[in-house]
């Protein structure tokens, strides 16, 4: 029983940040039609952003997050008008556009190892500091923290998406963009919220990916990166919410497919295998993804 | 099968997108040999008939006979490959490709299609695609794109395309033709001679043509019969000069503010 | 490196020799790759793993089973292409960009595996562990004694030549009869049908082709010239580990591709000599502003500029440097 109460905790503090990070995937996917293979990268560069800020300038931790945050989403918006922008004005579609992001993959993780190399890096924190939740889950201060502002960002997300006008305009156009684009939607706007959003969370969920683990390194991103998408093609691509869902789920069920009481459970070291066939079996079973057709709510 | 009775049938189809019903229970069928009009305000659910008979979306309900046999369960290759081939009403011209390529790519029994020919007979491969592209300049010839065979299809005029597609449905040496929209931006010259065509081909091949059309006059001129459907399901069917009269057909343009004048229903 | 030391090194025909035969195994590899996706349009990103396949299972029966190199090498490519059919029957269906998420994400299950089933590939450090730890396992021993035939053949005809020159001409010779067999396939009508699925499946559906049908044959044979590949790989290193295959290998198959230029399969050859000149002989640039950069970052350096030539090749020049842009499908 304990043991199935500490994989359901671990599975919800790998499944926030994969969520965390499958929310801008999907919302660049749905609204822009890109398939980011770079979305890993913008991950690991909020981690190493945070880490030069907190270990290298000394920063305290929490100032840190947000300053790699600012900084992945001005990365996210830099890219869309540098980037992006005049590869869509050339008229590049899916195709184009992804094989572009695997360079830009290659491009923004290797000038990540160039900077910082590729020795394991921390953040300054006190990993050690264990709580005993009720005497059966284990989990560490750090762990406890990345999950409680993991849950928090995901509520603010959902909060924004559904409340605000611009929550509401995103939804809109990536449901029918022809249609969002003749009804007065300011599409650049939305565009450019959608990376600072995209961009911003991935910041996050790199720092967040980082203080779990303990260490990283500049392939953080890159390891993440289909989960993630399984996270994104689960919830069905461009809905922000099912991502959400389909990211917790994952982790869950990364997590309890070691659970010794399933026929001994998966050797951990197939945790991502176990994602990757789900991501499989989903996109086999239901290419729309659980949540039907690419809605929000 | 049966040599008699008619070449295709369709019983109580449906198909649902989402909330919306795009074909509601349609019944109907088509003389062998016979040029029959599919007629309708647009929305009312004709290309995504063809869609259905055609292999490329399922029904939820009803059945599709060709020929007497089941069909709706087929897959499109296999349906074209039966010689029930149809045109798109956008129209689905290979622009990467040479004009001639479109149309020798449509021919049936080239052994150089497959693997295992090309190794072990190339001659007969080699022979075949010498036949394959002198009978595709013939027909390109017939929709007046001989001069245009070697230019790529993607420089081609929207009437051009459906001419393209026109030939290239006939390269693959159909028994019935599903043709929608086949003269929209064609110039009318040409299209009187493509309905000349579609006449001889359906008097000396016995070729079967179900075609999608607005213009009344082309439709009196070329079909001894109409089929008229509006909300998914056939609401007329008979002589073009009965259906004409038919209250319900001028209430269906009317009710879509279309001009249902007398001799022309539809552009 | 020391100058002196570099001046050999570049002189070396050795060197490139083997820059010469990486160039050639990977113009195998991406010849596959154009077959896929220059052709059919087939976005397969886990082409590494057939690679991965075929060398595994060689030396797996080499090794393990005592197979002789000449049934070893066939079965390799054989249980290659039964992979790319396993996969390609589920998967091909799918829209481009749901392919190339299940083709990486097999690519990524085959890696793992190699790395976590020690008793069946050796594990992490490679096929040098084969037989256990203990005993270094090799399955090139037939390999060499041909090459050393092939050498000795070559001696006689042209003199003597450097020792790596057997390796380059069996290689290239391959990689020259692929290609010439690819492009009468190509040529054939069938290839024709490819490059209208390519385009549009619906048309090609619409007039009677077997798009399903096509695909597979495509991912399969695809999948035989990545085998070929990873054979030669195997010879060429003598051992290899799961890291060998990471997604990477396939993404330089693709850079290769597109630089030569989609469904161009004589521009192959000259996309994976650029790139290996690129990738192999920048190692030796020992002269400003080179030399301020450690040798491990040279290598960081040279996957930034991949990537601009990614990037740069689809925003300026998406047909490649050989290619022709009325032929470019895109979507
Ligand atoms: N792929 C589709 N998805 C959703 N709705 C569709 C689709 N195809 C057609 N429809 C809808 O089905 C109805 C019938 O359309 P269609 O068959 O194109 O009519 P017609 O060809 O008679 O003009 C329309 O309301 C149209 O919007
Ligand atoms: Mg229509």
């Amino acid at each position: 029983m304990s043991e199935l109460a500490q994989l359901l905790a671990n599975g919800l503090v790998t499944g926030s940040i994969i969520a965390i990070a499958a929310i801008g995937l999907t919302l660049v996917y749905g609204i822009l039609g890109i398939v980011n293979f770079a979305h890993g990268e913008y991950l690991a560069f909020g981690a190493f952003i945070a880490f030069a800020v907190n270990v290298t300038l000394g920063w305290p931790i929490a100032g840190s997050i947000v300053f790699a945050m600012v900084a992945t989403a001005m990365l996210g918006l830099g890219l869309e008008y540098g980037l992006w922008r005049p590869l869509r004005r050339r008229g590049a579609k899916v195709v184009a556009l992804l094989l572009v992001s695997i360079g830009l993959a290659l491009v923004l993780r290797h000038v990540i190892f160039l900077v910082w190399g590729a020795t394991p890096r921390r953040f300054d924190v006190d990993v050690f500091q264990v709580y005993d939740l009720g005497g059966v889950i284990r989990l560490s201060l750090t762990q406890i923290t990345a999950v409680s502002i993991a849950f928090a960002a995901i509520l603010l997300v959902g909060l924004t998406l559904a409340r605000t006008k611009l929550g509401k305009s995103m939804r809109a156009y990536s449901d029918n963009s022809a249609l969002a684009s003749v009804s007065g939607i300011d599409v650049d706007r939305i565009t450019a919220y959608t990376w600072v959003l995209g961009a911003g969370l991935a910041g996050l969920g790199g720092v967040l990916l980082g203080l779990v683990q303990g260490s990283f390194n500049p392939n953080m991103g890159f390891t993440l990166l289909l989960p993630i998408f399984a996270a994104v093609i689960l919830g069905g691509v461009g809905s922000a919410y099912g991502s959400l869902v389909g990211g917790v789920g994952l982790g869950l069920a990364m997590e309890l497919s070691t659970w010794n009481a399933l026929a001994g459970g998966v050797d951990p070291v197939y945790k991502p295998v176990v994602a990757f066939a789900i991501l499989i079996l989903a996109l086999l079973v239901r290419p729309q993804g659980l949540f039907g057709k690419a809605r929000y709510v | 099968m049966s040599s008699s009775g008619p070449i295709l049938k369709v019983s109580r189809v449906e198909k649902h997108f989402g909330g919306i019903a795009a074909v509601d229970g349609a019944t109907l069928d088509v003389a062998r040999g016979s040029i029959t009009a599919l007629i309708g305000p647009n929305g009312a659910g004709k290309t995504t008939l063809f869609n259905v008979v055609s292999g490329f979306y399922r029904p939820e309900r009803g059945e599709i006979l060709f020929e007497g046999e089941r069909i709706d369960r087929r897959s499109p290759h296999s349906i074209a490959q039966r010689g029930l081939v149809r045109t798109f009403q956008i129209t689905k011209a290979l622009t990467k490709m040479t004009v001639l390529e479109n149309v020798m790519l449509a021919a049936r029994n080239q052994p150089g299609e497959h693997l295992w020919q090309i190794v072990l007979r190339p001659g007969s491969a080699r022979r075949r695609e010498r036949e394959v592209a002198e009978r595709a300049r013939e027909l390109l010839r017939f929709v007046h794109l001989e001069r245009l065979a070697d230019d790529y299809a993607g420089t081609l005029s929207g009437g051009q395309r459906k001419l393209l597609e026109f030939a290239r449905a006939l390269m693959t040496e159909p028994r019935m033709v599903l043709l929608d929209e086949p003269m929209a931006g064609v110039n009318p010259t040409l299209g009187l001679e493509l309905l000349e065509r579609m006449k001889a081909l359906q008097v000396d091949l016995g070729m079967t043509f179900l075609l999608i059309e607005h213009d009344m006059e082309v439709v009196m001129s070329v079909s001894e019969r109409v089929i008229v459907m509006n909300e998914g399901r056939v609401i007329a069917d008979g002589p073009p000069g009965e259906v004409q009269r038919d209250q319900r057909v001028i209430d269906a343009y009317l009710g879509t503010g279309a001009a249902a004048a007398a001799g022309g229903m539809g552009r | 490196m020391t100058a002196p030391l570099l001046a050999t090194t570049i002189a070396s025909p050795s060197f490139w020799a083997f820059v010469g035969v990486v160039a050639g195994i990977y113009t195998i590899f991406a010849l596959g790759l154009q077959l896929q996706f220059g052709f059919t349009g087939l976005l397969n990103f886990g082409h590494v793993a057939f690679m991965a396949i075929s060398a595994y299972t060689m030396a797996i029966l080499i090794v393990k089973v005592e197979a002789p190199m000449w049934a070893a090498a066939p079965a390799g490519i054989a249980v290659a292409m039964v992979f790319g059919l396993l996969i390609g029957l589920p998967t091909l269906r799918l829209r481009a960009d749901y392919l190339a998420i299940t083709t990486i994400a097999f690519g990524e299950i085959v890696r793992y595996v190699a790395l976590n089933q020690d008793g069946l590939t050796g594990g992490p450090i490679g096929t040098i562990n084969l037989k256990g730890s203990g005993t270094s396992a090799s399955y090139n021993g037939d390999w060499l004694a041909f090459q050393g035939k092939v050498q000795h053949a070559l001696e006689t005809v042209f003199g003597d030549m450097g020792k790596d020159t057997a390796m380059l001409a069996i290689v290239w010779t391959v990689a020259i009869a692929l290609i010439v067999a690819m492009q009468v396939l190509v040529k054939a009508p069938w290839g024709r049908v490819l490059r209208s699925i390519r385009e549009d499946e619906d048309a090609a559906s619409s007039l009677g082709k077997n798009v399903f049908a096509y695909k597979l044959q495509a991912l399969a044979l695809g999948a035989a010239l990545a085998a070929v590949a990873g054979l030669f790989f195997a010879f060429q290193f003598s051992f290899f580990s799961p890291q060998d295959f990471d997604p990477l290998t396939t993404f330089f198959g693709y850079i290769i591709v597109i630089l030569a230029g989609t469904a161009r399969n004589w521009a192959v050859p000259v996309g994976a000599v650029i790139f290996g000149v690129i990738f192999a002989g920048t190692r030796f640039f020992e002269f400003p502003p080179f030399t301020y950069f450690g040798s491990a970052d040279r290598a960081y350096l040279r996957l930034i500029v991949v990537g601009l030539i990614l990037i740069g090749l689809m925003a300026f020049r998406p047909q490649g440097l050989l290619g022709k842009r009325e032929e470019m499908v895109l979507e």
